[in-house]
């Protein structure tokens, strides 16, 4: 099987483990349900500054929860069993594709939650959507290789979040600042600087956690 | 002399202590008041010098309010109070040749013991009404001209910094060092998962430590300069925040050190770990801060430094500083590795 096979059949049984035990992925849209309700109830008037800085910290926190799992949730020898069968780099980039996927369902939702209850002030669809495109990308990228580095200590859920809020807060303060130019907090030509920065910024993380991989898994 | 670069940085270290601390100021201008000015009045100003010789060859004092690059009016009366204090007499025209409701104005003191001096925009001029016509009929222009210059070993005065601005001296240099050794660090955490010797893993722990440390004395420098100039020990500024970000990433690093029994296994993961955080951060720390508006110099349209604040004598304590205090780091990172060598061969007998 070359390259694209394995990730792609690893993909389709990342999906396939997700639909046959349901509880996870419920328990994730719950979470961001009831976080964004218990957000409305606590500020009851959001405006547009607040809505943008509260979508992506509610975001921030969900992947967190929705990526840990990926390299904890399995156990040691059926990851051995993966690392003999297929590509290690495979195994990493599969991952990462079903988390962005799963991540930008998970955005959708919580705009949908948001929009519905405290309004929707994003005025340029499309840079809106754009945003939470390579948001889910460099989230899904950062937060599934630092579980893979947290998977290797005992207290993994501790060391996920001291190890991936500081190293993904860059990131965050960029969304934070393209997002406001399309709820129309900012205005200026220079959101595509700040687009190709970013999409720049996924690009050199995903390269190197390909470069670092390899290095990680072997125990 | 196998160790003569701790005996070099030791030796920067006290020039910029001694020069750095012992050089004066230039001659500035404090304050002057009143600040606020009206159109057809004699206006007679307190002007409050610092570091300033007003008594000596005090006939020869000479003083401006300059409107713009071409444009000046004289001072008719100079009375010296002390070396420290001058009253200033300004003939002000009825009317102004400019359109503004509200003109600002510098004050320009030249003196040949202490040199010219300057407060930028300090002084308003409130016109009644405007007439710019009978505005260029009035108006007496003064030719600036043969201005002195103090011939002596001094550091530029900037209203704001003040004495402040020896901190240039431990502030940036210390930021720079960090740079430098977190570089260092990562280069022996590259190292480390290319030849899995032991000690590039120790080496490039005992460098991010270091610069660990550097950063955190670079934050703290910094927080306190800013109370002084900026009014606050934390304002919203992206550097501020994006080294507060820095420091959690290497803060996390030795947590993550922390959690592995296994020497192979704690070493290789940190390296990744290092390498990763990084590449995420250090790029950005470029970059931001010159997509957002900041209160450091050389972002949001302030002035760099390099550009304008550090002058010639500066630059030969800036300079030396950032290679001093990188040498010192070294040493003690050095310092900090042989007792990981010593603790590691402890263990093993």
């Amino acid at each position: 099987m070359n390259l694209f096979a394995q990730i792609y059949h690893l993909v389709r049984k990342e999906f396939t483990l997700e639909w046959r035990q349901k509880f996870a992925i419920t328990g994730i849209l719950l979470y961001v349900l009831s976080t964004v309700f218990i957000v409305y109830i606590s500020f009851q008037n959001i405006g547009p500054q607040v809505w943008n800085v509260l979508f992506w910290v509610i975001m921030l926190f969900a992947s967190v929860n929705a990526v840990l799992k990926s390299f904890v949730q399995e156990s040691g020898y059926r990851q051995l069993y993966y690392y003999q069968l297929l590509h290690p780099i495979a195994i990493l980039l599969s991952k990462m594709i079903y988390n962005a996927a799963l991540l930008l369902l998970l955005g959708v939702l919580t705009f949908v939650a948001l929009g519905f209850v405290a309004g929707n002030p994003v005025q340029e669809a499309g840079n809106f959507a754009l945003a939470l495109f390579l948001g889910s990308l460099g989230f899904s990228i950062t937060f599934t290789f630092v579980s893979a580095i947290a998977a290797k200590a005992d207290n993994s859920s501790t060391l996920m979040a001291i190890l991936s809020f500081p190293v993904v807060i860059p990131i965050l303060l960029l969304l934070v600042n393209l997002s406001a130019h399309a709820v129309g907090l900012l205005g200026g030509t220079e959101i595509w600087e700040k687009i190709m920065l970013l999409a720049a910024v996924d690009l050199i993380l995903v390269a190197l956690a390909l470069v670092l991989f390899p290095f990680l898994w072997r125990d | 002399m196998k160790y003569w670069w701790k005996a070099l940085g030791v030796l920067i270290i006290l020039y910029i202590l001694l020069v750095g601390m012992l050089t004066p100021l230039k001659t500035g201008i404090l304050e002057a008041s009143p600040a606020n000015l009206h159109t057809g009045q004699e206006a007679t100003l307190t002007v409050k010098g610092y570091n300033s010789n007003f008594t000596l060859e005090k006939e020869k004092l000479r003083a401006w309010l300059k409107m713009d690059s071409t444009r000046a009016i004289a001072a008719t009366r100079i009375d010296v109070v002390d070396d420290r204090e001058v009253k200033l007499t300004f003939p002000i025209p009825a009317y102004l040749p400019v359109d503004q409701p509200v003109k600002d104005f510098t004050l320009l003191i030249d003196s040949p013991a202490d040199g010219a001096s300057v407060l930028p925009g300090g002084l308003v001029v409130t016109q009644d009404s405007i007439d710019t016509t009978k505005g260029d009929l009035l108006w007496v222009n003064a030719d600036i001209s043969q201005l002195h210059e103090k011939q002596a070993f001094t550091f530029p005065y900037r209203n704001i910094l003040y004495e402040t601005i020896r901190n240039t001296y431990y502030h940036v240099p210390m930021w720079m060092a960090m740079f430098i050794i977190l570089t260092a660090g990562v280069v022996f955490s590259i190292r480390f998962l290319w030849k899995a010797n032991p000690d590039d893993d120790r080496k490039a722990m005992a460098l991010t430590n270091v610069g660990l440390f550097l950063g955190i004395l670079g934050i703290v420098t910094g927080a306190i300069w800013a109370k002084y100039t900026w009014g606050k020990f934390w304002s919203w500024d992206v550097k501020q925040n994006m080294t507060a970000i820095a420091l959690l990433i290497y803060g996390a690093y030795f947590v993550l050190r922390g959690s592995f029994e296994d020497p192979e296994k704690k070493a290789r993961i940190s390296a990744v770990f290092n390498i990763f955080a990084y590449a995420s951060l250090v790029p950005l720390l470029y970059i931001i801060p010159k997509l957002t508006d900041s209160l450091h110099p050389g972002a949001g349209g302030n002035i760099a430094f390099g550009s304008q604040d550090l002058d010639n004598t500066m630059k030969l304590v800036f300079r030396p500083a950032i290679i001093g205090w990188t040498l010192i780091g070294l040493w003690i990172a050095e310092i900090i590795l042989r007792t990981a060598r010593l603790r590691e061969r402890l263990l093993e007998d």
